[in-house]
Order: C-alpha cells, then structure tokens, then sequence
C-alpha cells in the first residue's frame, strides 16, 4: 500500500480516530488505527468495541490497501512533522515507512486482517436531520448528563425521535436540560427512544458539521451518526430512561426576562467568593431588580445587582453556581426567561427556542 | 436498575466476630430486644406511619413541591433500621433520592424522632414477600450477638475494657482518639499478640464516636473483607461504589491490616483510601498482631504511613490485671468463684484475654452444672487441654538450640561443638544466654546442653552477650526477634 498525503488532512484525521482508542485496551490491535487507501480517499478507522471513530480523509493513492498502526504513536508524529506533504509506504509485513522532508520514519504494525469488523447497519431505521441542529441541540444539553456511575441511564443523553421532533434529554438528578430539534418527519412506525452514551455525545459534538445532514442510523443496540466524512458508531445505554416529563414544572409563578450574558458575568464573580464546599449563590429578585449574593464564613461576601423587567413578589432563592451557569454559557441567545415558582421550588430557565432548563434549589442553612 | 444506597446510610459493614459468637453468654440478652424487627407491618399500620409522615413532609417541603413527588407515594415496608417507599417510576426515585432525601429524613425524625435508612423503589419492582421472612429468622438467631448499624458488637465498650499496666497506652490513646477524632493521634495503630483486645479497643472507639458525633459515619471494616470487596467490586465493575464507601467514612477502623501482607493491588487501594482520607482530616485506626515495621510484604509507603500517627501496643496482662479481668468478667456473666479459683486461673492462663475468659466459663459452666465444689485437682482436669496448651510455650534448651542456629545459619551441631571460631562461638553464647533466661535449666544443664561445658562458660558468655546487647541496638533487636518467636 503507498500513499501522499498533506500533513494538515493526516494529522486531522489521526485526531478524530484516536479518540475510540482506549489506552488501556488489553487487545493490542485495539490500540491501533486501520488505515485504508483507495482512490483519492484515505480511511481511518479506530475502535474500543464499544465505540467507533471512521472517518474519511483526502490522499491520492499510489497502491491500495491497508494496514493498521499504533494510533497514540502514528498521531503525535504525524501532528510533529513540517506541513508538506507525506508519503507512506507500507510493505507486506505491516510496516509503515514514512516519508516527510528529510526524515523518514519506519513503524511497525500490525496485519489489518486482524481488526474487528464494523457492525453492520442493513435495514436499521434512519433519521435525516441538518448537521447544525442536532450540534446545536447537544450543547444546550450535554452539560447535565449525570456523571455518577451508580445511576448508569442517566450518563448519557436521552435521543427521542416521536411526533415531528427529536427531543434530547440530559439529568443528573438535580437539574434537566430538554432541548428539541423541530419539523421532522418521522413515520409512526419508525419513532425510536434510546440513550446514547457520553463518550459517544463529546466526539459527536466534535464531529458534527455546521453545514450538510447527519444521519443517524438505529439498529438493535447500536447507533450510528454518519456526519459526512466521519461516522461515529456507538452502543447504546442500556436500560429506560425515567420520565423526565414528571421533573418539568407546569404552572409557574414569575416569569422575567434576563440578559444572559450580564447575568453570566455576574453570577460568575459572585460565585469566586465561594468555597468548593459551599457553593452556592442566592438570587434574590425584587421590583425591577435582581441581587446576586453569596456569603461565605471565613471567605467573604459578594453582592451584584442587575435591573431586570420583574414585577412579581419578592423571591429569594439559592442555586448551585456551576448549575446556574453551564446553560448560560453554552446557549447563544442574547435574553433567557428565567421562570420561578417560590423560594425553595425548581428554577426554569427558557429561551425564544425548544429548550427547558430545570434547576433545583439548595436549601442553605436549613436542611 | 441497580438501586443507589441513600445518601445518608453510613458505609456497609461487616458481621460480627465469628470466634465470639461461638460463646454463648448469659448476661447480654435482654439488652437487644428493644430493636426487635418488625418485618412484616400489617397495612394499616404503615399507611398510619405514611400518614403521619407525608403531614410533616406536606410541612417541609410546601404544597406544591409535595403533590408532585410525594402525592403517589406509598410506604412499602419498615422496620427498625429502614423504610422502604414505593414511587410510580424511576424518575421519581432519582429525583427523591437526589433532592429530597434530607427533608424525608427530617419529616421521620419529627415523627419517629429518629433517623432511618430510606429506600425508595418503583412500584412493582419490589423484592418478593418472601424474603423478608427469611431474614427474620436469621435476625432472631443471631440476636444474642447482632451488631449494632455500624457492624460493632455492642459488648465491646470502653467500660467492659480492663485497664492493667499492660494496656494502659494503648487504651488511653483509643480514648483520647474517640473524644476528639482526627485531632490528635492520627493514624492511630494498635497492635499486639492474639486475644489482647485489639478489636474491643476497635469497637469501643467506633461506639464512642457514632454515640457521641450524630451522623458521623463510621466505618469498621477487617482487612480481608476490604479485599474481598475489592476484587469484588473490580469483578462487578463497581470501583466507584466501593471507593465511595470507604472514602466518605468519617473514622475508619480497619481490622488486622496484618492481612493485607502480599496482597499488591488491594495495598494499593487502600494506600488511596488511606489518602484521601488523611488528607480530608478523617480518622484512622488500624490494628495488626505486629508492629508495622515487621509486618512483611507491606509497602514501604505504607509501613511509613502507618507509623506517621501514634503507635500503640496492647502486651499479655499481668497477674494482676488478669485477676481483674477475671473478675470482671465474672461479673458480667453473673457467676460467684471463690478468690482462689479465679487465682488458680490468673496464675495458670497466661498468654491471652480470650482463653482466661474461656478457661473462666468452663469452670463456672461446670461448677453450677455438677454442683461440686471446686478443687485444683478438678479445676486441672477440666482445663488440661488449655494448660497443656499454655505449657508448650514453656522452652527447652534443643529448641533454643535450633531456632538460634537457624537464624545465624550455623549447623546444629556446632552449638554442641568445641570449635571456637567467632562466627560460631558468639551465636553458641547467644544461645546460651537465651537458654538462661527462657529456660528453668540451672547453668550447670545449660553448659551440658552446649557439648559439656562448664557453668563458668555460661556465666561468661551470658555476660558477654549482656555487655554487647547494652552497646548494639542490633543484637537487641536479634535476641528480641528471637526470644518473641520461641515464645509465640
């Protein structure tokens, strides 16, 4: 097999397969990353069984075929070599000669009839929605997927394909983040529900375009993204998903509109006066205005005051900070609807688009 | 879905001592009955209990917040230690166990005006009814020696601990330890021979401290039982389960740590552990037969870490003290001995607490049995196994002999020899000098002993070996080592 290939496109590619690789895979071609050469297209494919990275580069091939070499090694070389063009050889015994400028590295691998092969997605339900939506849709959620172990359902994100719309759905038990990705066209008999794991949702954020479709493919208990040059395959949590729904508070009280960023900054600055164990931040919202505090024995206090359109009565409520502000920051509206229903219920944070945000509050002092 | 413990339950913990269970004893019953398990509620008992508690839950978390979490709810099952409440689905079961836990506990201390461990299950998933009853006749079985919540056996407390000479130290740190846990000797280790109360120091400062510190959580695990979990929790994928079990102990009493000798891996969790428990100001208190310097394959991290605190060591009780155990004891178990008896006793157990005591309840089984008054004669005869055993501690000069020879790596039959060389002649004194002070043999045996030599040789080599053992810490160290296993 012999092929050229630009630095920039090599180094690319390495960086999106390693990222399946487990480095403590006890299976040594597990460690390694297939590589294949055919036409003008080099494939990179990697692999911890349970998770799957291929993705397409460009290359012109001087011989086909393929082989498989240690991803870790083969990816930071390739990222330390001048930006020119690389020229790769691999002879029949699996050992790679590369070729950059004045240096030549010789690597050996391993045959590639020994890597596992890809499951196969014949006649799974498909779901064809435009790339940004679903990227967008994942960073107003991936935030709140639980990181405890002991609740496993909950260390993914939700998928909800039913009606006309996928609904994401991500908790960790204190606070939900619901985002939705409208006008789809979903048969009855094709509406899926499953869970997809954390691992996978972080290298779909990553892969996923700004422009062009992703289409996710379902099948038994694995799903499969295929954003364009890069496919992700992935095993499904097992297990059902609570009914979130419950958690979503369905008659509130106040209603204001805030300026996500101010508030942002401010809650932000505030929180720096806390200790890590006792984080938290009190909102205290009065006639037009909105008082972020926190105060902190030993620390220090901290006051900031935002002038908010709220009318309402008076309600004085503590958040966790890193909980009020993971969905400021990663959504990018200008204004957010903060919604509330008295001091010691869930908080809700919307905007102008599909997206609930529910937020329990810490009870400071008492219990 | 696998249920997460609740929040507020203090780490698993293990059974009590099989080797005192296997002791029946009179005093300690009526002190369990209290807790007797009430496993199966009848219905209408539990919705009373569920609506006494829902109106003071109703008062802590507000109408609204109430109607949605709590409104469906029903309480499953109770018993002494936990309350079970079945929810309509798993979101119900995440969001009360993430959020509401405290309040629910708030709710039962007004009502029951005490804590309990919660369980909140889906409805129609709970366990089947059978299963309880299993349980309660094991709980009725093992009543006499349940442990406590905290896998404490009830009966080790710092009152029932003897003090002598002997144990002073030791039970003084335990104590200054209980009282102010984390401040002062941290870690605290505890060691000493078989049976000197090692565990019951244990014990007592785990009673001490959940009595006195409301929600502390202590931890009172064996050493073999934190393996055991280890590979178990490495076998089921559940690591983080484990290490939050032992790393959020607020005192963590680990027992005979001896046994983690060789066992690479689990040394190495518990070095972790260990760590992140020192370092959150948590205390420690571990227990070993040896000091933790001897205890062989055991990192040098954490023999260094072990000897960090205070060590403390437990040695045999002297007559005395064994009387006032005896004594003691005899209390407890509510039989009267005449004084010579419990002497004849003291005097003929004396390498460790657990034996006396045993020794004592056989001969008070025996003497309210068979109604006779006790003789030496009787008393001998009913022990004979026990003081058999005890005299085989007694050493002769052949054992001496070898033991020395063994360890200087000279043969046999040069402790007997007339050759003089140093390499050999000075491990031939050290025996001698041994054989002089463990043995009864007049020196006029021991110089037969050693190939015919005069009592003059022994004197001087006695002296010798004296001489240089008030110069060398080393050869301190030697004879220690050896008189301690010629002894053991």
């Amino acid at each position: 097999m012999k092929f050229t290939i630009s630095q920039e496109a090599f180094a690319d590619g390495l960086t999106n397969a390693v990222s399946a690789v487990n480095p403590r895979s006890t299976l040594p071609i597990l460690s390694n990353v297939l590589l294949q050469a055919s036409g003008d297209t080099l494939t990179l494919t990697a692999t911890d069984l349970d998770f799957t990275v291929r993705t397409k580069v460009q290359a012109k091939t001087g011989k086909q075929g393929s082989t498989t070499l240690p991803a870790k090694r083969l990816s930071t070389l390739v990222k330390d070599l001048p930006k020119t063009e690389i020229d790769v050889e691999v002879d029949a015994k699996s050992v790679a000669t590369l070729r950059s400028g004045a240096g030549v590295y010789k690597i050996f691998g391993l045959p590639e009839a020994e890597f596992p092969g890809l499951p196969a997605f014949d006649g799974a339900v498909e779901f064809k929605l435009k790339s940004s939506d679903l990227k967008d849709a994942l960073r107003k959620t991936h935030y709140a997927i639980s990181l405890d172990e002991t609740r496993y359902v909950l260390n993914g994100i939700f998928f909800s394909f039913k009606g006309d719309k996928l609904t994401l759905v991500a908790t960790d038990g204190r606070r939900l983040a619901l985002a939705e990705v409208n006008d789809l066209e979903i048969p009855k008999s094709q509406e899926r529900e499953f869970i997809v794991r954390t691992k996978a949702i972080q290298e779909l954020m990553r892969a996923l375009k700004d422009d062009g479709d992703v289409v996710v493919r379902l099948a038994q208990n694995m799903v499969q993204f295929d954003c364009g040059p890069t496919t992700l395959i992935s095993k499904l949590v097992e297990g059902n998903y609570p009914n979130y729904v419950q958690v979503i508070p369905t008659k509130v009280n106040e209603r204001v509109a805030v300026e996500r960023e101010a508030l942002l900054n401010a809650v932000r600055r505030v929180s720096l006066l806390n200790t890590e164990k006792t984080a938290s931040v009190r909102l205290s919202f009065g006639k037009g205005n909105l008082d972020i505090s926190c105060n902190t024995p030993e620390v220090g206090e901290a006051r900031e005051a935002l002038v908010i359109p709220y009318k309402g009565k008076d309600i004085s409520i503590a958040f966790n900070p890193e909980f009020l502000m993971a969905p400021l920051r990663y959504l990018s509206e200008d204004e957010v609807h903060v919604e509330l229903i008295d001091d010691i219920s869930p908080g809700v944070i919307k905007i102008n688009a599909p997206f609930v945000y529910v937020l329990m509050p810490m009870r400071v002092g008492g219990a | 879905m696998p249920r997460p413990a609740s929040p507020s339950s203090s780490p698993r913990i293990t059974s009590a001592r099989p080797r005192r269970s296997s002791r029946p004893t009179a005093a300690s019953a009526p002190a369990s009955a209290k807790t007797k398990v009430n496993n199966s509620p009848d219905s209408g008992e539990s919705e009373s209990l569920w609506a006494q508690i829902s109106s003071a839950l109703r008062g802590e978390l507000g109408e609204g917040v109430f109607d949605r979490w709590f409104s469906t709810a029903r309480l499953a099952d109770h018993d002494g230690k936990t309350l079970t409440f079945a929810v309509p689905n798993s979101i119900y079961q995440v969001w009360i166990e993430s959020n509401y836990a405290a309040q629910v506990q708030a709710a039962l201390l007004s009502v029951l005006g005490a804590k309990r461990k919660l369980k909140f299950v889906v409805e129609g998933s709970t366990a089947p009814a059978a299963a309880p009853a299993v349980a309660a006749v094991e709980e009725n079985e093992a009543e006499e020696i349940r442990p406590d919540a905290h896998g404490l056996n009830p009966r080790y407390l710092f009152d029932s601990f003897v003090v002598g000479t002997n144990s002073e130290f030791a039970h003084a740190a335990s104590l200054a330890v209980a009282k102010s846990p984390s401040r002062t000797y941290n870690p605290l280790f505890i060691h000493g021979g078989v049976g000197l109360g090692k565990t019951h120091l244990l014990h007592a400062i785990g009673h001490h401290i959940a009595r006195s510190k409301r929600g502390a959580k202590v931890a009172y695990v064996r050493s073999e039982t934190f393996t055991n979990e280890f590979i178990q929790a490495i076998q089921t994928n559940s690591l983080v389960k484990f290490r939050k079990r032992y790393r959020q102990a607020d005192v963590l009493l680990i027992d005979d740590i001896q046994f983690l000798a060789g066992k690479e891996r689990s040394q190495e969790e518990f070095f972790h552990t260990f760590n992140s428990l020192f370092e959150g100001r948590k205390q420690i208190v571990l227990s070993s037969d040896q000091p933790p310097s001897e205890i062989a394959q055991l990192e040098q991290r954490l023999v260094s870490r072990f000897e960090w605190g205070l060590t403390a060591e437990l040695q045999p009780p002297d007559m005395e003290t064994r009387l006032a155990i005896l004594r003691k004891k005899a209390d407890t178990l509510q039989v009267t001995l005449p004084p010579h008896v419990l002497e004849y006793l003291a005097h003929r157990v004396k390498s460790n607490v657990r034996r006396l005591e045993g020794a004592l309840l056989r001969v008070a089984s025996f003497a309210s049995l068979s109604g006779r008054p006790l003789t030496d004669e009787s008393i001998e005869h009913l022990l004979r196994d026990i003081l058999q055993e005890e005299a085989r501690r007694a050493v002769n000069i052949d054992q001496v002999q070898r033991k020395v020879a063994e360890h200087y790596d000279v043969r046999l039959a040069d402790m007997t020899s007339k050759r003089r060389p140093a390499n050999i002649a000075f491990p031939r004194q050290v025996a001698m000098f041994i054989s002089r002070r463990l043995t009864k043999c007049s020196l006029q045996d021991i110089g037969e002993a050693f190939g015919g030599k005069d009592h003059g040789t022994v004197i001087h080599a006695c002296k010798t070996v004296q001489n240089r053992m008030d110069k060398e810490e080393s050869l301190r160290q030697v004879v220690k080592f050896l008189e301690a296993s010629l002894q053991r």
